[in-house]
């Protein structure tokens, strides 16, 4: 039984060693890319660029379901947004409240016949609508089919060459698809672009917009804004410079539609649309041998709320870990295959041992040091010791997400947000980081059971208390 | 050392980073704030000066004081910005007077520096207060290697008109992707007469493989001097060549451009026969009316498109020939007269866009 024990502490102490080499080679090639996009945001003369027609034109796609309560705002938000030519396709998939009736009166709508062809099969449209208002709007009326479905619709509706999918109650800062578009501006062989998501819990939201950034003051939203911030400005930023970012945010990114149409859209099936569809995205350019680059940048933001709660927070874990075991499984052919270049080598591998596996090895660690404990065969100061390293590590990077904020666009402009931010990165690793393992466990057991449409989540509202169901951007 | 021994030191070096970067967040708040407290004043002098500078109650001699006062950086910005605002003779007679400060020397020495960010401080600065004498300077940084440099470098075309730069800039354009030709194209439109000799050669090239990016970008300037060369490339082998040429001849209403976009309406390509139609929509020649009204029947999607909003650009009988399709026998047709007909006028501009 020792040796069972003293064997398995070895494979998590190497599993503990490579992964965490692994996070330090993202963390020091986060300085040097956060330093060229610093450089890069700051530097942009948008009016400029505003008053040239150089600008590619952008669909924005808002599936949109039971979003009766926040439609409105959300749209005439993404209608103001500072970019010269773009269109706003909201899809109205299925709702079974009066979304439609809102939008309707909000934006004048009167149907026009559909004539477009549906290169993406999709459930059946009831209707098409656009406004005599607001010329860039396009309503799709179609039958309820999950989120993926509804992008697939809007995918055949839009006209332009760049698509960008927002979640209907996703806040975009009014200048972010300028920002967006500088790879494209800088002649980059792009393919998709991602943004960054923040938590818009706590914050002063005015006619959809965040005018003032604040990091709430409850724990469970609080420490979310760490781990957002840990994502974005330091995780993919990292995977920037390794070439093989594999996720771009279903609440905010922009990709390039003739590649969406080759891998045929948004994959209806699958738990987390966001992370299939640039895994596919990659399988596709790669076997093609398309050169391409999917950057994220930072400094174009979109806002969204994350939940306030434990359950609902567990669901959406449990959820995205679920669509990463189904990804990771499903797209296992590319596994440390070479014909995938970077992607095959490191992300896929990343991903699937360094982010899958983890609550796995982790609660592994937990049950083993408590075993060995309890039959004596493991050096209690030597355990606790290990405890300790591997948990200050986790506050070493969160930490160095609040740094990389910090030096580059300091959101939180007040120093009392500062200290929730440093005291939230403190104490993530003690009891919260156990909680999202457990979560992150559960989705090994409901993988093979569960059926996606949208992920169903109770939210509290952004101007006023409330409910809505979105699905949640993911981290 | 025995691993228990290897954890303790990497637990204590931990424990260092960690005190470290605390307290390293806290000093980068707080220095930062100190810094634009002591900023804040002077910016707001070299605002004050410059206001009256432009009102010619201050001289440029203040102004670049006011501007010496200031990080490198913050000038740049300070002289980006106001830069839209000042007519041209009152500028030249700034960027005259800064040619000797001694900060204005170091960023213009800068322009060869191994650091990216510092080329793009220099290619800013050389972009709104250039002389003659820094047309080295910005041939240079036009071939660097960072876009973001090249794309400010390209902006000094507003101000500066030398045929030497045009040409830089044109012969690259064709290299750069599609939004960064846009935008220089957009720049490259304020140098027209000297753009304009240059690209009557590039158009003798016809083998030339940038053809098609140099048709796009001429295409843009909407100059009458090009027409007659976009009418004799009609018949180009390339069909992106034609593509480029029907885009471009919908720009000029004449009628051998009408009879130019005949043609290439008949195309066997069909990115080509939307480009003709749409062009044909937009000069609206009555005698082109049965062309157009053949390729709402068109097999593809897009041309019928094309065809059905060049229609309403027809008047009446564009608008009959829509009604008619609307009732007609073509499935095709009859769907898309349909769209059309029923679209408001907003929305017509808006698809036309």
């Amino acid at each position: 039984m020792s040796s069972v024990i003293h064997v398995s502490d070895l494979v998590i102490l190497v599993y503990f060693l490579v992964l965490n080499s692994f996070y330090a080679l993202l963390l020091v090639l986060s300085v040097p890319e956060i330093w060229e996009q610093t450089r890069l945001a700051e530097d942009e003369d948008f009016q400029r660029l505003m008053q040239s027609d150089a600008l590619p034109p952008i669909s924005v796609l808002v599936p949109a379901h039971n979003e009766s309560a926040t439609i409105e705002a959300s749209v005439t938000a993404m209608l103001t947004l500072e970019y010269r030519h773009f269109e706003v396709i909201v899809v109205n998939d299925g709702s079974k409240d009066d979304t439609l009736e809102r939008l309707r009166h909000a934006f004048d709508l009167y149907e026009v016949p559909a004539t477009y062809p549906a290169t993406i099969a999709t459930k059946p449209l009831r209707a098409i609508y656009r406004s005599r208002t607001r010329t860039r709007l396009l309503v799709l009326d179609k039958e309820n089919g999950g989120k993926a479905d509804s992008l697939n619709a809007a995918i055949n509706a839009s006209r332009f060459p760049l698509i960008i999918a927002v979640d209907a109650d996703t806040l975009i800062e009014p200048d972010a698809l300028l920002r967006l578009t500088r790879p494209f501006l800088l002649g980059r062989q792009i393919a998709a672009v991602g943004g960054t998501v923040r938590v818009a819990n706590g914050c002063t939201v005015k006619d959809g917009r965040v005018v003032d950034a604040r990091v709430p003051g409850r724990f469970l939203p609080g420490v979310q804004v760490v781990e957002y911030l840990r994502a974005f400005l330091f995780g993919r930023l990292g995977w920037n410079r390794l070439g093989g970012s594999l996720i771009i945010s279903g609440a905010f990114g922009l990709f390039r539609k003739e590649y969406i149409h080759g891998i045929g859209g948004y994959r209806t099936s699958s738990v987390v649309e966001d992370l299939d569809l640039v895994v596919r995205l990659h399988r596709y350019l790669r076997a093609r041998k398309v050169r391409y680059e999917i950057p994220f940048i930072p400094d174009p933001v979109a806002w969204t709320e994350v939940p306030e709660s434990g359950r609902v927070l567990g669901r959406q874990r449990e959820r995205w870990q679920r669509g990463l075991v189904a990804a990771m499984w499903q797209y296992k052919g590319m596994l440390f295959n070479p014909r995938y270049g970077r992607v095959g080598l490191l992300a896929m591998p990343f991903f699937t041992f360094g982010e899958m596996l983890a609550p796995l090895v982790e609660v592994l660690g937990y049950v083993i040091t408590v075993g060995g404990f309890l039959l004596g065969v493991v050096n209690t100061s030597f355990a606790l010791l290990f405890v300790v390293v591997a948990w200050a590590y986790g506050m070493l990077l969160s930490l160095w997400a609040v740094a990389l904020e910090e030096v580059s666009f300091r959101r939180y402009r007040r120093f009392g947000d500062l200290a929730r931010l440093l005291v939230y990165a403190t104490l993530e690793n003690f009891g919260y980081r156990q909680r999202t393992v457990w979560w992150r466990l559960k989705a090994f057991v409901t993988v093979f059971t569960y059926r996606h449409v949208w992920g169903e989540m109770t939210r509290k509202g952004f101007e006023a208390p409330g409910s809505r169901a979105v699905g949640g951007a993911r981290v | 050392m025995t691993s228990r021994q290897f954890l303790l030191v990497v637990a204590l070096a931990q424990g260092v980073l960690l005190v470290a970067l605390i307290i390293l967040i806290i000093l980068n708040r707080w220095f930062r704030l100190r810094r634009s407290v002591k900023l804040r004043p002077r910016r707001v002098e070299l605002d004050d000066v410059m206001r009256r500078w432009a009102l010619g109650q201050a001289t440029a001699v203040e102004v670049s004081h006011a501007l010496a006062r200031l990080p490198v950086p913050l000038a740049i910005e300070g002289l980006v910005t106001w830069s839209a605002r000042v007519a041209g003779e009152r500028w030249q007679e700034l960027a005259r007077t800064l040619e000797h400060q001694w900060w204005a020397r170091v960023v213009r020495t800068n322009s060869r520096s191994a650091r990216w960010w510092k080329r793009l401080e220099s290619a800013h600065f050389l972009s709104v207060v250039g002389t003659p004498h820094d047309l080295g300077h910005l041939l240079r940084l036009l071939r660097d290697a960072h876009p973001a440099v090249q794309l400010a470098a390209v902006t000094s075309l507003e101000r500066h008109g030398s045929p030497m730069l045009v040409a830089a800039v044109l012969d690259q354009l064709p290299s750069v992707g599609g939004t960064a030709q846009a935008y220089y194209a957009s720049v490259l439109k304020r140098a027209r007469p000297a753009v304009v000799r240059h690209l009557l050669q590039l158009f003798r090239r016809l083998d030339d493989p940038r053809l098609p990016r140099i048709i796009e970008f001429a295409g843009r300037l909407e100059e009458p001097a090009l027409r007659a060369s976009f009418t004799t490339l009609a018949t180009h082998p390339d069909p992106e060549v034609r593509t480029q040429v029907a885009r471009a001849l919908g720009k000029f209403p004449h009628p051998e451009s009408a009879s130019a976009l005949g043609l290439l309406a008949e195309d066997a390509v069909w990115s080509v026969r939307a480009q003709a139609i749409r062009s044909l929509g937009m000069i609206a020649d009555p005698t082109t009316l049965p062309v157009v009204r053949d390729a709402l029947r068109d097999e593809e999607w897009w041309v019928r498109l094309r065809a059905g909003l060049a229609l309403t650009r027809f008047g009446g009988p564009g608008r009959n020939a829509l009604l008619n399709a609307e009732v007609g026998a073509h499935a095709g047709a009859r769907d898309m007269a349909r769209l059309i007909v029923g679209l408001s006028p907003q929305a017509l501009a808006e698809y036309a866009a």
